[in-house]
């Protein structure tokens, strides 16, 4: 149902991971798209052989980025249902 | 590391449906937003808005990437960075968590402007209002008085770096000379370990700026967000919604 109603995009997806050379890919879902984690996995194992690592927690946005990436040598980070975000240095 | 950001933008027709039409027209000009997943698909909205003499104005938000997009952090009305005048919000979207925000930025107001929800999902209107925070005002005004009167302050700041605020909640000391502030460092807000710390009488929120609203129940102690600290007697001071809830 979300794969209708809102696009995937795994082609830009893998086109990315193609470009970066990942090996490791991390994915981001919002709650609505997390039950196509295992669809998503599945194209991407597919098409680039990338190791996909599923992020658990939450995606409250663009600003919500998860830590901690590099110690598991994640090479690319997707994350769905945001654009980029711009900090306001000073404060809100 | 690399990141990239996928938008998922909503696959179906972007329009407005017959009941925002038959309403909207009570109104000459309204500022117009969307969710990410349907900023990008507004043409035929603008057109209809054309069709039927409704004016629109619309701005790009101190933290969003495009024109029209609204964020869910976008609940001070200055970060919409509107300069126009208008008589209500027109959100196209699903959900009600961006368009709160719009509630939300008019809370130091006199009187809130309307918020009209097309929802492109269900083809239906939905109309949204102060009465959808009344109950987390009226504990977030108790929060303010409280925070005035509190000495010992705790400052919640996250390690996330897209929320991260360590540098300008550093100005508190300077404003308030008074209070002792205590910064506590966490990835989300653990919202259960707040009673170890019995020793904070309020919390100062300065992660993402929906927490201090949406999330005031779960801080027994109170809560407001830092850029309201800074102003905590003024905003108790005005003739606002804020103050009549």
């Amino acid at each position: 149902m979300t794969e209708k109603l809102y696009q995937i995009e795994t082609e830009k997806a893998i086109a990315k991971i193609r470009e970066v050379n990942a090996e490791t890919v991390c994915i981001q879902l919002p709650d609505g798209m997390k039950p196509y984690a295992q669809e998503i996995e599945a194209d991407l194992v597919r098409e680039t052989g990338v190791r996909v690592l599923i992020w658990l927690g939450s995606n409250f946005g663009a600003c919500d980025i998860p830590l901690g990436l590099d110690r598991m040598k994640v090479d690319l980070l997707i994350s769905w249902g945001h654009n980029k975000f711009v900090k306001k240095m000073e404060g809100w | 590391m690399d990141i990239l950001f996928l938008d998922a933008p909503y696959s179906g027709k972007v329009e407005l449906c017959q009941e925002t039409l038959d309403y909207i027209t009570k109104f000459k000009k309204v500022a117009l937003y969307a969710s990410v997943q349907f900023v990008g698909k507004l043409e035929r909205v603008e057109e209809q808005l054309n069709e039927i003499g409704v004016e629109f104005v619309i701005s790009k938000a101190d933290r969003a990437s495009v024109k029209s997009q609204l964020l869910g952090c976008d609940n001070y009305h200055e970060s919409l960075n509107l300069k126009e005048e208008f008589e209500a919000y027109l959100y196209i979207g699903d959900g009600k968590f961006h368009p709160l925000a719009l509630v939300y930025g008019q809370k130091d107001d006199k009187g809130m402007k309307e918020i009209i929800r097309n929802d492109p999902l269900q083809e239906k209107m939905f109309l949204m209002g102060v009465d959808e925070i009344k109950t987390i005002l009226k504990k977030y005004k108790g929060s303010l008085v409280k925070f005035l009167s509190s000495n010992t302050i705790g400052v919640i700041v996250t390690i996330k770096p897209g929320q991260e605020q360590f540098k300008p909640a550093l100005a508190l000391e300077n404003k308030f000379p008074g209070k002792k502030f205590h910064y506590f460092i966490d990835n989300n807000v653990s919202f259960g370990q707040l009673e170890n710390f019995n020793f904070i009488e309020t919390w100062i929120n300065t992660t993402c700026p929906r927490v201090g609203f949406d999330d005031q129940e779960k801080f027994r102690k109170g809560v407001i967000n830092l850029n309201d600290a800074f102003l905590a007697a003024e905003i108790l001071a005005n003739d606002s919604l804020l103050n009549k809830s």
